[in-house]
Order: structure tokens, then C-alpha cells, then sequence
């Protein structure tokens, strides 16, 4: 015996679930850098027709209203909001903030490029500027032994003073990628996100220039997670997952009554 | 008694469809610019008999509440709440020009530009591509403005205006696909004077405890239904009782 009530009931607690899923994801990452929270998406699910208007009701009437009962919710996904994270100074050489849209760009181990706004770079074995996982940005920037005095400028540029010179050398130009729907970008854990076909291709350029957004070297860019707002969110949900299990419960009594008293 | 026992089935039925159209306004508590529906019952009354005592109960969903939702502020260039009573224009699955006030746009991957279930929105001059840019925004006139590809900030270009229409004086119902359209056919016409608010996103409608009431009433109605069936089907056992010859 299927029951539309408690199945409309069912599909708002599985979307509330959902989106608690989602809640807990951004206050879990509320310190990662370069983090972007996420918004559950819902979608009111079709509507089925049980009466149709203009459809004969008795002899020559016809109903002049329908009904039109619906049949619940889903989440259909989540959508990344890309708002710019507060910069935090940290001092470090090798940490960087973009201010305003691009990412990094870094190779994954199997050949691809992803792409973060997590720019808490360090230096691995060899010299190189990877992430904090240890992958290699792209264009790969190599640091040489002795070399002091790291500096990353606005646009990018890597310089840094090695021993025996007295000037300071450039030793390359990290550039950052931009999307026309950054929010298409798919999220694969570890701070990085992969082009796909909503995305589109990704527009390489220097720092600063065409709408790619400056560097800040010295700085992180922290996650744009507000505790205060996934909080009342949270409160909403854990709210509104109780009254679909009130619907549930309510319906369930009406049934059994009705299993009962007949 | 089977006259009583119909008469209070429909009801029934009538309760059960409220409680399915409440269950549904309470699953779509969080949707974006959902509107709650309606439900109520109408008297049929079975006309000819000698004594037109008989009614049947008719539940329909008579029309979405048009109230207004809360709008909260997210500070996502492509979130948009309406002012007033205004809704935005989109193209149905069918083609049609329907309604909606959900406002969480999104760019779709071939650049067009639909909310965020999936549903092209339509601008003055028909459905919106949005060209490859470096910025898109939305002003409070819903004029969609973008910084094209290498473009100059300062000068952002406008490309389309959404049409926003105001329902005014006409009578729009919400369909099997969840969207407005003008009773009969027709479309509404683009209302100059409308206004949104740029990065912000309007709520469902939804009031929780108006359809925990609802609930309480439609569940209480189907109960009391039950106790009539249940006392005609004793007055019933109860005359046959009465019938019975003495042994």
C-alpha cells in the first residue's frame, strides 16, 4: 500500500539529510585554506494530476479546479559559492592568496591538471614549489640550493637572491587559470577541483591581468565558511527534518486507525 | 447505511489528499522560491433525491500561496530575490512561457542561463546565452550586465534584461512541472516597474507551523470519518440484531 503523503514525507527527510551532509562538509572545512562552501540544491519533485480541471465530474459539470498533489523534494546538487575568502597574513614567503578569480594550477600524479585556491605552497626535496600534498604547481618553478630571499610579486613572478650573486634572480612566473563557470568544477578532494564540460576550458594567464586576480605572497586565503550562517542553517534543517518525521508519524496514525477501527 | 459510509469516504479521501498536499509543502520547506499549495474541500451535493441531505466532500488544490518568502542575503553574483509580487519569466519543459520566483541562476554548460532546477529563464528577446566573461552581474532592474573575455571592468556591457512580469489582475496556477502559467494560456506582459534584489535568495514560503496545524486537522478529520463508518457499521449490526427472529 503506497502512500503519497508519506512518501512526500520520505523525500524531504532524505533532502534534509542531504543538505545536513553538505552543512557538516563546510563547518568541517571551516580551516582549510581555500576552501568554498556548498549549497544543497532542492528541487520540488513533479506534480501528479489526481484531478484534472475542465474534466467531466458528473453529467454535463466539469471540475473547475484540479488537484494537483505534489510529490516531494530532492537535492539535484550542490553548488559551489565562489566568494572570495578572507586573506589571513602569515608571513610565510611561500604561502599566496589570489584576490579576486583564478586558481593554480598543479599536476595531479596520473598526469592532469586539477586546479585549488590553496596557495600554502613549501618547497619539496628537489626545490620545486609544490602544494601541501606535495604536487607540483604548474608552470613547475624550480628554487636552486642556497637560493634566500623567496619573494612572489603580484603578478606571479618567483625571485629570489642566490648566494655568490648580489642581484636578484627571476626564476620563473606562476600563472593562474580562470573558468567562465568556475562553479562547473568539479571537486576531488584535497583542495582540488578538475575542468569538466560545464566548466570549460581554462584560460591561462598572468596574475593580474584579463580578470585573473593579483597575488598576495605572505598570505592565505582562508575558507569563505561562515560558522554563524551553517549554524542557523543547521538549526533549519534539523527543524525541518523534524516536521517531515511529524508528517510521517501523523500519517502513519492515520492509517493505523483506520487498520484498527474497520 | 451505505449512504453514510460514502459520504464519509470522500471525505476521507479528501483528508488523505490534504495530508499528501501538506506532506509536500513540508518536504519543499527549504526549496528556493517554492509557493505552498492550497488545499481545501468543496461540498458536492448529490441533487434529485426526495430529502437533498447528501454532499460529497471534494478536495482540490485551489491555488499556491502567493505570500512572500524570506529573502536572505548569500553574496553569489548569480542569486536573485524579487521584489514585491513579480515573477520571472522562464521557458517550460513544453516551451511554454511560464513563472517562477526561484532565483538561484546558474550558467548551464552550453552558456545558457536557467535557475537552478534546470529551467532556461527568458530575457526580453527570448531564452539568455551568456557569452564567455570575465564577470557577470545582475542590477536591481534585472539587467544583466558582464565584463566581457579581456574586457575593461570599468565598463561592463549589458546583454540582456530578464523579464519580470507582475501577476497582477491575472490568474496564474502552478502546473504538474512545478511552474506558474496564466489560466487558460496566455502570458503575462514584462513589467517595467519590477525589481530584485541582486545576491540574495528568497525562501519557500512554507510557514512550518501552519502545516503542522494542517496536519493536526486533516489527521483529526480522518479520524472522525473513521468513527462514523465504524458507528453506521454498528447501527447496522445493531438493527440486524433487532431483526432477528426468537429462537
Amino acid at each position: 500500500m503506497s502512500n503519497g503523503a508519506l512518501h512526500a514525507a520520505r523525500t524531504g527527510l532524505d533532502a534534509q539529510n542531504t543538505r545536513m551532509q553538505v552543512i557538516a562538509n563546510n563547518l568541517a572545512n571551516v580551516n582549510t585554506v581555500g576552501f568554498k562552501r556548498d549549497r544543497a540544491k532542492f528541487e520540488t519533485l513533479a506534480y501528479q494530476a489526481i484531478v484534472t480541471p475542465g474534466s467531466p465530474s458528473a453529467g454535463d459539470s466539469k471540475y473547475a479546479i484540479g488537484l494537483n498533489l505534489g510529490t516531494g523534494v530532492q537535492v539535484a546538487g550542490t553548488a559551489r559559492i565562489d566568494t572570495q575568502g578572507s586573506l589571513t597574513t602569515t608571513s610565510n614567503s611561500l604561502d599566496v592568496a589570489i584576490e579576486g578569480a583564478g586558481y593554480f594550477q598543479v599536476q595531479t600524479p596520473d598526469g592532469q591538471t586539477a586546479y585549488t585556491r590553496a596557495g600554502d605552497f613549501s618547497l619539496s626535496a628537489e626545490g620545486t614549489i609544490v602544494t601541501s600534498d606535495g604536487l607540483p604547481i604548474i608552470p613547475q618553478i624550480q628554487i636552486p640550493d642556497g637560493a634566500s630571499a623567496i619573494t612572489i610579486g603580484a603578478d606571479g613572478t618567483v625571485s629570489a637572491t642566490i648566494t655568490g650573486q648580489t642581484e636578484v634572480t627571476e626564476l620563473g612566473r606562476i600563472e593562474t587559470a580562470r573558468f567562465l563557470n568556475a562553479a562547473g568544477l568539479q571537486a576531488i578532494g584535497n583542495n582540488l577541483l578538475l575542468e569538466t564540460q560545464s566548466s570549460g576550458a581554462p584560460q591561462v594567464g598572468a596574475a593580474g591581468t584579463e580578470g585573473h586576480g593579483s597575488l598576495r605572497s605572505g598570505a592565505l586565503e582562508a575558507s569563505n565558511v561562515n560558522v554563524v550562517e551553517e549554524l542557523v542553517d543547521m538549526i533549519e534543517t534539523q527543524r525541518a527534518y523534524e516536521v517531515n518525521s511529524k508528517m510521517i508519524q501523523s500519517t502513519d496514525e492515520m492509517m493505523r486507525n483506520a487498520t484498527q477501527q474497520l | 447505511m451505505d449512504r453514510l459510509i460514502y459520504s464519509s469516504l470522500t471525505a476521507m479521501r479528501g483528508a488523505m489528499a490534504r495530508q499528501t498536499a501538506t506532506a509536500n509543502n513540508i518536504a519543499n520547506a527549504q526549496t528556493p522560491g517554492f509557493r505552498a499549495d492550497i488545499a481545501k474541500a468543496e461540498a458536492l451535493w448529490l441533487r434529485g433525491a426526495p430529502v437533498e441531505s447528501r454532499a460529497m466532500a471534494r478536495e482540490s488544490v485551489v491555488a499556491a500561496d502567493m505570500k512572500a518568502g524570506t529573502i536572505v542575503k548569500t553574496g553569489r553574483d548569480l542569486d536573485i530575490a524579487f521584489e514585491g509580487d513579480a515573477l520571472l519569466a522562464v521557458q517550460a519543459e513544453n516551451g511554454d512561457e511560464a513563472y517562477t520566483r526561484r532565483g538561484d541562476l546558474q550558467i548551464s554548460p552550453a552558456g545558457l542561463l536557467t535557475t537552478g532546477d534546470g529551467t532556461p529563464v527568458l530575457g526580453s528577446g527570448g531564452p539568455i546565452i551568456l557569452p564567455p566573461a570575465d564577470s557577470v552581474a545582475i542590477d536591481p532592474e534585472g539587467r544583466i550586465t558582464i565584463v566581457p573575455q579581456g574586457g575593461d571592468a570599468a565598463q561592463p556591457q549589458e546583454i540582456a534584461r530578464l523579464k519580470l512580469a507582475s501577476p497582477v489582475g491575472s490568474d496564474v496556477v502552478k502546473g504538474l512541472d512545478g511552474v506558474f502559467r496564466v489560466r487558460g494560456g496566455g502570458v503575462l506582459p514584462d513589467d517595467p516597474g519590477a525589481g530584485l534584489i541582486a545576491r540574495s535568495l528568497e525562501g519557500s514560503n512554507v510557514n512550518a507551523t501552519t502545516a503542522l496545524v494542517d496536519m493536526i486537522e486533516a489527521s483529526r478529520s480522518w479520524d472522525t470519518q473513521l468513527k462514523l463508518i465504524s458507528d453506521a457499521r454498528d447501527m447496522d449490526a445493531a438493527t440486524a440484531d433487532l431483526m432477528r427472529l426468537p429462537q
